[in-house]
């Protein structure tokens, strides 16, 4: 009984300080910022964003430390796991958070935002998702999704007297909360077939129910469809176009990259540990995802006259391609361990070319004052070197090699093909044929950058930040570098999950 | 008739019963009282004053912040509470753990304080 | 032990606040249809703890609650900051944003 528990003696948990480290830097510099911004006000805005920059990188040296030690650790009675999987995922989190920090400095700088709380906040949704890369327990699944989501629904609407901005926030928040809601009711039937909250007890669980029981069935696809929520997969991608449309730049960039890696990292630990013996559930669910994302992105992207929304919509297809591995995970002998791989691959590639494409754009809408298509024409004549990483980042996002996004796909088509299952080369073919699409849009963006004359003729240079500047550097050599160097760089991102015995 | 649906049938025919009574004495008086609407009967009742304005008047907007971090703060205790029923029992470890917990709240008020949140002008 | 009086009072709950969020079209009210499919969570939460005699529902129930006020916080505040802008919380009014 309950009551029984209150008579235990008390036993002082031990605490992994070394594996905690992230965290505790994180959580220190964000308190530290809003210290900060409490002592000295409106002073404090020329140094908050460094000092935002500045802990992300220190919160990359414990990060380190326990790459080089190397250890799984296992914390809070299996609640709290750090292992191969977590770190590269918090590596991925932490290098993009830095870059949206660099792309922010001037955006929010410029336009009189409130700048002490953003990057306050960015940093507590940072938090969030380096929390649900290591949470292993719903409990702390749930805290971390909602750490990471709601700065972001604040962050969205941060431009505060602008219509298109709030629309967004209030568009984001009710979908997200919703989501969150539905995903939530999932949860508390799951608890209910397990009487635990712990993943791996789950796991044991729903395989001694076996997957025809109803109710594991309904707490299956209730979970997956919150989770496909937040990584935007179709039929649940609705929020997408509109809130990227209407967020500032670089807060669509946070979300495009890091917060729909979040969702991922939560939807591949409870695939693969909570319900991996339930595959004949989650399997088709997530096939239809991936076939429906990939096609209706791509379609719908080809007839956008906005860059954001083309990039909210092509994020939409890769949402495919990186949920795609997942729907031949099942199959035991390796093969959860193959996917898992192949969408972590997937998503660091995916951040360093889609940040880098949010760079250029951020840069050109500076100047032209517009993310229209046809605003971005005849760029070449003026930012040559700009038109030259666009086009790297587009291409790389099509999958043309040797940039980073072919290997990214290579991945996924390698391990849909090595199923050997029918679906499996169905799947592939599907992806096969979007990815012709999606080089047609991408390919049609970036000829008008080159080939077209600029809309008024306005050849005066864009105006360039050493931050921004820094933040296409970054992005530039890691798009380059997995797709010149693959196996060098791809030991990073061959990742084991400790549950899953690697 | 097994004792468990007999008691169900107790609870069902009480319940008739009751709606039976209630609407029968309610009905009966609408059938004897006169009637006779005027639209001054239909005005909501304040202490026989007129009444002003649209019932659905908004309240100021100043009582929302003062509610909002009233309610943030107030469920925030569900975590002391907790914590505070076996305080002798988590002795150093749990103060420290519940002295950080607070120090975040805290930050969290000051902020409000600093920001002018919490004056009323 | 009762329990599938607990799950069919949760499930009711959870209906109508679906159906509240696919229905309503003021801001507040649903906010408050979002409230119901927590409050479902959590009587499902409670009464699992209770039937399978572990504290794990009640604690998360309690997370629930905590997380759910900041969540209100941010939503009452995005309502706000709408009407402040618009003069109406109608969600069919908000159509800046569309392609």
């Amino acid at each position: 009984m309950a009551v029984d528990l209150l008579t235990l003696a008390f036993q002082r948990p031990h605490i992994d300080w070394h594996g905690i480290a992230p965290e505790l830097v994180l959580l220190g510099v964000g308190a530290l910022i809003t210290l900060v911004d409490i002592v000295f006000l409106e002073k404090a805005r020329p140094i908050t964003a460094a000092l935002a920059g500045l802990g992300l990188l220190a919160t990359a040296v414990p990060l380190l430390t326990l790459a080089a030690d190397g250890t799984d650790r296992v914390m809070f009675d299996g609640a709290y796991v750090v292992d191969e999987f977590s770190l590269v995922m918090k590596a991925i989190f932490l290098l993009s958070a830095y870059v949206v920090v660099l792309l922010s400095t001037n955006y929010v700088a410029e336009g009189d935002y409130w700048e002490n709380e953003y990057y306050g906040l960015l940093l507590a949704s940072v938090m969030g998702m380096v929390m649900m890369a290591s949470a292993r327990d719903l409990v702390s699944i749930f805290v971390a999704l909602e750490l990471l989501s709601i700065p972001a629904y604040l962050m969205v609407a941060w431009r505060k007297r602008d219509l298109r901005s709030n629309e967004a926030g209030l568009k984001y928040y009710l979908m997200g909360v919703f989501a969150s809601a539905v995903m939530l009711y999932g949860m508390s039937l799951l608890y209910g077939v397990s009487g635990s909250t712990m993943l791996d007890d789950i796991g044991t669980a729903v395989a001694a129910a076996g997957s025809s029981v109803p109710v594991v069935t309904m707490a299956i696809v209730f979970i997956v469809a919150g989770f496909a929520f937040k990584v935007s997969a179709v039929p649940f991608h609705t929020w997408a176009p509109d809130v990227y449309e209407g967020a500032p730049t670089p807060v669509t960039a946070f979300l495009a990259v890091a917060s729909k890696a979040a969702g991922f990292v939560a939807l591949l630990v409870l695939v693969l540990v909570a319900f991996p013996s339930a595959s004949d559930v989650w399997e088709p669910l997530v096939w239809i995802l991936a076939a429906a994302s990939m096609t209706v992105g791509n379609m719908v992207a080809l007839r956008q006259t906005n860059v954001v929304r083309l990039m909210a919509y092509s994020g939409i297809a890769q949402t495919g391609f990186m949920i795609a591995p997942l729907a031949v995970a099942g199959h035991g002998g390796g093969s959860a361990d193959q996917a898992l791989s192949a969408v972590v691959t997937y998503l660091a590639i995916y951040a360093a070319m889609n940040l880098g494409a949010f760079a250029v754009i951020i840069v050109l809408a500076r100047k032209t004052g517009s993310a229209e298509t046809t605003s971005f024409a005849g760029a070449f004549h003026y930012a040559p070197g700009l038109t030259v990483a666009m086009t790297i980042f587009l291409f790389s996002l099509a999958g043309i090699p040797p940039l980073g996004g072919w290997f990214a796909k290579f991945e996924v088509f390698r391990v849909l093909a090595t199923a050997g299952e029918p679906w499996g080369y169905v799947l592939a073919a599907v992806g096969a044929v979007n990815s012709v699409i999606a080089l047609y849009y991408y390919a049609a963006l970036a000829r008008r950058m080159w080939a077209d004359d600029a809309p008024d003729g306005d050849h005066a240079p864009v105006p360039m930040t050493p931050s921004l500047a820094s933040a296409l550097g970054i992005c530039g050599i890691v798009t380059l570098a997995f797709g010149v160097a693959p196996q060098l760089v791809a030991r990073f991102t061959d990742v084991t999950l400790a549950a899953l015995g690697g | 008739m097994s004792d468990f649906l007999r008691s169900w049938l107790v609870l069902v025919v009480f319940g008739g019963l009751a709606v039976l009574l209630v609407s029968a004495f309610l009905g009966l008086g609408s059938l004897l009282r006169p009637s006779r609407d005027t639209p001054q009967k239909s005005i909501n009742y304040e202490s026989g004053v007129d009444p002003q304005g649209d019932m659905w008047a908004q309240s100021n907007i100043r009582y929302y912040v003062f509610a909002l971090m009233f309610v943030l703060f107030d469920v925030e205790a569900v975590f002391i509470f907790p914590w505070a029923t076996r305080l002798e029992v988590y002795d150093v470890f749990g103060l420290v753990e519940m002295a950080i917990f607070i120090f975040i709240l805290a930050l969290g008020l000051f902020y409000a304080w600093r920001k002018r949140l919490l004056r009323w002008v | 032990m009762l329990l599938n009086q607990f799950l069919l009072l949760s499930a009711v709950l959870f209906s109508i606040g679906v159906y509240g969020v696919l229905a309503r079209r003021n801001g507040v009210l649903v906010l408050m249809s979002i409230e119901l499919i927590l409050n479902a969570v959590n009587i499902n939460l409670v009464a699992f703890g209770a039937f399978r005699a572990t504290v794990g529902g009640e604690v998360f129930a309690l997370f629930i609650i905590a997380v759910a006020a900041a969540e209100v916080g941010v939503g009452l505040a995005m309502v706000l900051l709408m009407y402040r802008n618009r003069r109406s919380i109608d969600l069919t009014a908000i159509d800046q944003l569309r392609g």
